[in-house]
């Protein structure tokens, strides 16, 4: 039996005004995401991965077509429902890590359980298990600007993974660390896949993360050039 | 709680954003401080050589002296009218008031006549304390006077020099003595330097045959918490006999003149403050806009846009806090050290000189009072917080993914 569908984009298009040029992003791309998957949406630069992926996190809005998140039509909610919609049901890891500088390793992957209001006591104890988790455990008190890359992308899945959202967003993850910490970073986003049932969306032109897809969805100006299933 | 968690970690932890703007602020504050405290001292030491050197706060005078002013109109029971006066809170001084012709070798000129008692006028005016060369009256000076600077320059006389002064005494016979200058004043007004000429009560009654009452008696309040106003009605209601006057009654154009200054002073003072306000607001509004990424990220975590503007705002109030903190510890003693050594201004200003009838002293002292301390720091409270208004309405309400992409 199939996993219940966690995204659903139907006839989605998105339209960029640069100047007097409208710049055709995405165009009547439709998609489903179920429970548990692991895929990966690739493509050349401009392709319309990263659109997509701001489509379905709720970060940005389609020109055209509908974009659910666990039967949820976002263009219904508001801001604000928008908003906790993000925090406790979708899981972000940024290019760049994108960590608040200013917090450490600890209270970057604390943040969304402290907007959750979830109690001192149990933050702590699911923090310091997913960071146990990441290999980051020695390093609670580093601030971001004290890690390396693949450090800050470690602690960057342990804040998308700790709240337990239905689905974890990953852009280009490995675009700025080495070989061995991209490997790294697949393999514990692999086996958080595998042990715990972490879904997850990769955007990236990275061989390393499509060789290790179960759904490869190739894009091509915004279409859907091909949807691969493969089994692992 | 949280919000205000994060809002001091961003604060403290930031700590090079975080002392720019600080700094900023606790400079700006610095400099409207000081420069509160100077120009209300200059307001203050005009008002004052326009009202303490020679009107007084407040003056009384027999029915019609004012209009006309006749040697044989006095105040009768002088010494009466002083102690009930002195009673009801007022530091008092008698004055006769005379005119005649004072000449020293071929040169001479209408003069203004004043017998005082030095003891008593030093107490109510500052005259004593505005002599720029020799010194100011002893209580048993017969034959010694202290003249305005200018009347010197006319006769060209200096101290030790000799003048005749002739005028009709009370008993119409014909006045003329000769005195010997024992001072000349620095600059007090248009009338003083020009013609007034000082003596001493009991010379001036040897001179003008009027062996009792005085023409004038000038006050000063005890308390200046009482207002002028106040202790003018009060004045009037123990002496319904007497012209009670105030110095604003007594010199409008003077009175009008000052509320002018005090009006542009405080249209500087704005300008002053917006030109140092834009300082702290630069660095303000750096401070927020090169955190439009991180926002982004905040927002792309669930952070939502109302919180985004409480934590923008809470963490400018900790700024202003310890930028207004650092203004005052170094803005107050400022002003007070200004206040006891003040600003020199000799160099451009020989002496004290008067405009417009007000003397102007060449030395600038800060005065520190609540408003020159309060507003300023008001001021950088009010204009950090409106001041941030735009960029944290514009931070709450960006889309995230225009934020994350920020550059």
């Amino acid at each position: 039996m199939q996993n219940a569908p966690i995204v659903q984009l139907e006839k989605v298009s998105k339209v960029y005004q640069q100047g007097q040029v409208e710049v055709k992003a995405v165009d009547n791309f439709d998609l489903t995401v179920r429970a548990g998957e692991f895929s990966v949406l690739c493509g050349p630069s401009g392709s319309g991965k990263t659109t997509i992926l701001n489509l379905i996190g709720a970060l940005d809005a389609p020109s055209s077509g509908r974009v659910c998140l666990e039967g949820q039509n976002l263009a219904e909610l508001n801001r604000g429902r928008l908003s906790r919609l993000r925090r406790d049901r979708i899981g972000f890891v940024f290019q760049f890590y994108n960590l608040i500088p200013v917090l450490t390793a600890f209270e970057n992957a604390e943040f969304v359980l402290s907007l959750q209001n979830v109690p001192a006591a149990e933050r702590r104890k699911r923090v310091m298990a997913v960071l146990r988790e990441v290999g980051m455990a020695d390093y609670v008190d580093r601030r971001p600007d004290e890690l390396s890359g693949g450090q800050q992308q470690r602690i960057a899945i342990a804040r998308a993974v700790v709240s337990e959202p239905a689905i974890v967003l990953a852009d280009e993850p490995t675009a700025n660390v080495d070989s061995a910490a991209a490997d790294r970073i697949l393999d514990l986003m692999a086996q958080l896949n595998r042990e715990k049932g972490v879904t997850f969306l990769f955007s990236t032109h990275d061989q390393r993360v499509m060789d290790r897809a179960r759904r490869l969805i190739r894009l091509r100006d915004g279409r859907l050039e091909a949807d691969e299933h493969r089994d692992r | 709680m949280q919000l205000l968690h994060l809002a001091l970690k961003n604060v403290l932890r930031s700590r090079h954003r975080t002392w720019v703007t600080i700094a900023a602020m606790a400079f700006a504050g610095c400099i409207m401080i000081f420069y509160a405290s100077l120009l209300q001292g200059w307001l203050r030491s005009m008002e004052r050589n326009a009202v303490d050197m020679e009107t007084g706060e407040l003056q009384i005078h027999a029915p019609g002296f004012r209009q006309d002013p006749d040697l044989y109109n006095v105040i009768v029971d002088a010494k009466g009218v002083i102690k009930r006066a002195s009673a009801a809170g007022f530091i008092c001084a008698g004055r006769l008031l005379g005119s005649g012709l004072a000449a020293a070798d071929e040169n001479s000129t209408g003069v203004s006549i004043m017998g005082i008692d030095p003891g008593a006028d030093d107490l109510v005016t500052r005259l004593h304390a505005h002599v720029q060369a020799g010194r100011w009256l002893s209580r048993k000076e017969n034959n010694g006077v202290v003249i305005g600077s200018k009347l010197a320059t006319i006769l060209a006389v200096r101290p030790g020099s000799e003048l005749v002064l002739v005028s009709q005494a009370a008993d119409g016979s014909m006045a003329n003595d000769l005195y010997t200058v024992r001072g000349v004043l620095q600059s007090v007004s248009r009338e003083v330097d020009r013609g007034g000429l000082f003596m001493t009560a009991a010379a001036f009654r040897a001179f003008f045959v009027l062996p009792a009452g005085v023409h004038e008696i000038v006050l000063r309040r005890a308390l200046r918490s009482e207002s002028l106003t106040a202790a003018t009605g009060r004045l009037r209601a123990l002496f319904p006999n007497l012209e009670v006057k105030n110095w604003r009654q007594l010199q409008p154009t003077l009175a009008r003149l000052l509320d002018l200054s005090n009006v542009s002073l405080v249209i500087l003072l704005l300008i002053t403050y917006a030109a140092v306000g834009m300082l702290t607001l630069n660095a303000m509004l750096m401070g927020v806009f090169e955190r439009i990424p991180e926002f982004g990220v905040m927002k792309a975590l669930g952070f939502s846009g109302s919180r985004l503007f409480g934590l923008i705002v809470l963490e400018t109030v900790i700024q202003v806090a310890i930028g207004a903190a650092l203004a005052l510890v170094t803005g107050v003693p400022l002003a007070l050290y200004f206040s006891v050594h003040p600003l020199d201004f000799s160099f451009l200003l020989r002496g004290s000189s008067t405009i417009a009838g007000i003397a102007f002293e060449p030395r600038w002292y800060c005065e520190v009072t609540g408003h020159s301390v309060l507003l300023p720091v008001l001021f950088l409270f009010g204009a950090a917080l409106t001041a941030i208004l735009y960029p944290a309405v514009k931070a709450a309400m960006i889309r995230p993914v225009a934020a994350i992409h920020h550059r």
